[in-house]
């Protein structure tokens, strides 16, 4: 072969290849993920998020597209499912070990890693613990956000009660001292103390009202090990002291009853920053404070939402690319103000503290200290069938005269065998 | 060219004109009944995508092992046998006073109608507000006559009454106008004589209104039970199958087992049990039809 056809062969297989590359990476590729965020500010962050990427990536673009939060596991593994699926989504931490173990979600770690900037290292491993297989991570937890109890100023002032933050100062914040205060503002105002986590204690929702309690107390739901806890006499003891609330001191928003923190009808409830903004426009002063403690300490809590790309997803290298853009230490930053990240330089950082138009520096710094402490709630590869034949059983709770050790140790034996496998 | 007779013109224009009907019945009905029937004899998991045939293992799965399966059924009867009576005892009444010519009857009736064209959603929530323990609209009229109500939709023994009063309320004005129109429409010679032979009204209509009416009334019944053993957005919105499992019903539990287990499998084996169990009653209501157009 001549040099000169050498060459040209050359030049015409480069350009194929050149060609080939630049049709690829201008294909144009919609991404979408789904949340369970409406319409708002977290959803307009969201969206800013998507446009910058766009920006720098002219042929992605990016959609969220919102499932109701009760129902969305299901929503989502219908559409997994189904012949359109998303290409990423978020995934809640009860339902984590179920994805994890599916083989439906995509390892993070290669791309992470080799993400420019990324800073793997600044994630907190523990808060990673959930979302790991081995060494592979199918998750990063993008909110990672501690339970807290808003409480309403006004109330506490009207029932001449010590503010509870100033009780947490002396280390006197206990839930036997917010019980107390709960019962104080429903004898002398018309409103109910206490409003449980989401109103969801006596449905699908009973670990998040009284698992911080049981934390406080030592107790718990299950170990890692698939012993169950919930016979525990320190989680019988927290059950009880809800029960009291409701039925002996009627302090409590008892099953049936639709009082809300936002309305107005409760004085304090369980909530995370991302539920300060229901209270825009609310006709009563309000606080944060940390959650009470209890005879072992710090009832702390942490309820954990991560991204995680599908399997399926036909983008999926562009979904990660994604991901890897939305959850650097910029972006992690930017989502901060609703969704506190697993990220230390970020929760370290004056822009976290003062990154929440709603809360003051000194507010947000209960939910660096929430995280610090906090443990996440309790998970299962089985926990939907855990949570109906459990949520059956936790019905007997809610009557006024109830055997608590009983059903506690019902419950234990009911689900002996799915904490086995 | 084809040479047709009439008739067979006529057959093949008879069998076009429902052509759209019969295929988008078998679209849409047939094969996913189909389906249903295969999927049923599979282990099929919607998260992990897993499918595994095991034949007639989620049959013998339900009835020897599924405890919660015996109290779903026992759930699903109890509904139908509150439901049913109720609801067709109320129609008959309801529909032999509104059959009445007075003035203004049609507010009456256009009354006890509207629950039907209401949205189920929004009937189930009101009521959910309705039938809660203290504040509730029922408790706080009971109250006033002293009466201190339970908290109905909470309590294993109330639930699925409440759902049931609620569910009769909703839908009885449907069987009302069906019984009205019938009522309306029967010969009134029967009657007339019957009163001229000195019958009271209770024999006139215990012996020639009720067995007149048979065929509507049978129609009627074959319905509401259908109806009743279709049952999900009430028990979703009111109970979510609770107190204890209290309200689960069998076409709520295919769902807990399809959409919140993902098993879709099992599901499709428990929607072939409620298949045959609606066609058993319907065939059986069938049947009897036959004895109702002889009376």
């Amino acid at each position: 072969m001549s040099k000169t056809k050498l060459f040209s062969l050359i030049l015409a297989l480069s350009l194929i290849v050149m060609s080939a590359v630049g049709v690829s990476a201008q294909d144009p590729v919609s991404l979408r993920f789904t949340v369970w965020v409406g319409p708002g500010a977290a959803m307009d962050m969201l969206n800013g998020i998507a446009a910058d990427y766009t920006e720098a990536n002219p042929n992605v673009t990016v959609s969220f597209d919102t499932l109701t939060f009760s129902e969305y596991t299901s929503q989502l593994v219908l559409q997994l499912a189904g012949s359109n699926p998303p290409d990423g989504g978020w995934i809640l931490e009860n339902t984590a070990p179920q994805f994890v173990e599916s083989g439906v979600i995509t390892d993070l770690t290669p791309t992470l890693m080799a993400y420019p900037d990324y800073n793997f290292d600044d994630l907190e491993e523990a808060a990673l613990g959930l979302w790991r297989d081995g060494d592979a991570l199918y998750g990063l937890p993008f909110s990672t956000s501690p339970f807290l109890i808003i409480y309403n100023t006004d109330a506490f002032e009207a029932a001449g009660l010590e503010d509870p933050n100033a009780l947490a100062a002396r280390g006197e914040w206990t839930w036997e001292a917010l019980a107390t205060a709960a019962k104080a503002i429903t004898d002398s105002t018309d409103l109910y103390g206490f409003e449980n986590a989401d109103g969801t204690v006596y449905a699908e929702g009973f670990w998040s009202t009284i698992f911080p309690i049981a934390r406080a107390y030592g107790g718990g739901a299950w170990d890692a090990e698939g012993t169950c806890l919930m016979n525990s006499p320190e989680t019988v003891s927290a059950v009880q002291l809800y029960h009291d609330m409701v039925f002996a001191d009627g302090s409590a928003v008892p099953p049936g009853e639709a009082a809300t923190f936002a309305g107005g009808q409760a004085a304090m409830r369980i909530g995370q920053i991302s539920r300060v903004a229901q209270l825009d426009g609310a006709t009563f002063g309000w606080d944060i404070a940390p959650m009470p403690s209890g005879p072992a300490g710090s009832g702390s809590v942490i309820g954990q939402a991560a991204l995680a790309v599908f399997r399926n997803s036909p983008n999926a290298d562009v979904a990660l690319d994604f991901l890897a853009f939305m959850t650097n230490a910029t972006n992690s930053e930017t989502m901060s103000q609703f969704f506190p990240p697993a990220r230390a330089s970020v929760l370290s950082s004056d822009t976290f503290l003062n990154s929440n138009t709603r809360l003051s520096a000194e507010q947000m710094q209960l939910v660096v200290d929430g995280i610090a402490s906090g443990t996440v709630l309790p998970s299962s590869p089985n926990y939907s069938q855990i949570n109906l034949q459990t949520r059956a059983l936790f019905d007997e709770l809610w009557i006024p005269v109830a055997d608590i050790q009983g059903v506690m140790n019902t419950a234990c034996e009911t689900i002996a065998p799915l904490l086995a496998n | 060219m084809l040479h047709l007779t009439n008739s067979q013109r006529e057959t093949i224009w008879g069998y076009l004109f429902i052509a759209p009907q019969t295929i988008g019945f078998i679209l849409l009905i047939v094969l996913p009944l189909i389906t249903i029937f295969v999927f049923s004899t599979e282990e099929r998991n919607l998260l992990t995508g897993v499918v595994v045939p095991v034949g007639f293992e989620n049959f013998r799965t339900i009835f020897q092992e599924d405890i919660l399966f015996r109290k779903v059924l026992l759930n699903t009867l109890t509904l139908t046998l509150g439901l049913v009576p109720l609801n067709i005892g109320l129609a008959l009444f309801l529909a032999s006073l509104l059959s009445q010519k007075l003035r203004g009857i049609t507010i009456f009736r256009v009354l006890f109608f509207s629950p039907v064209v209401t949205s189920a959603v929004a009937w189930a929530i009101v009521w959910r507000f309705m039938l809660q323990g203290e504040q509730g609209t029922v408790n706080q009229v009971l109250q006033l006559i002293g009466v201190e109500g339970p908290n109905w939709l909470r309590r294993p023994e109330w639930a699925m009454l409440s759902v049931i009063v609620t569910l009769v309320i909703k839908n009885v004005g449907l069987n009302t106008i069906i019984l009205l129109s019938a009522l309306t429409n029967l010969p009134s010679e029967y009657r007339e004589a019957a009163h001229v032979d000195g019958a009271t009204r209770w024999q006139v209509f215990r012996k020639i209104t009720l067995p007149l009416l048979a065929p509507t009334l049978l129609f009627v019944t074959v319905i509401t039970v259908i109806g009743s053993l279709k049952v999900f957005d009430h028990i979703m919105l009111m109970t979510a199958g609770g107190p204890s499992n209290s309200t689960m019903v069998l076409v709520y539990y295919i769902y807990y087992q399809a959409f919140q287990f993902f098993e879709t499998g099992y599901a499709s084996a428990l929607a072939v049990i409620l298949f045959v169990i609606a066609l058993v009653l319907t065939l059986g209501q069938w049947l009897l039809r036959g004895r109702a157009y002889d009376d």
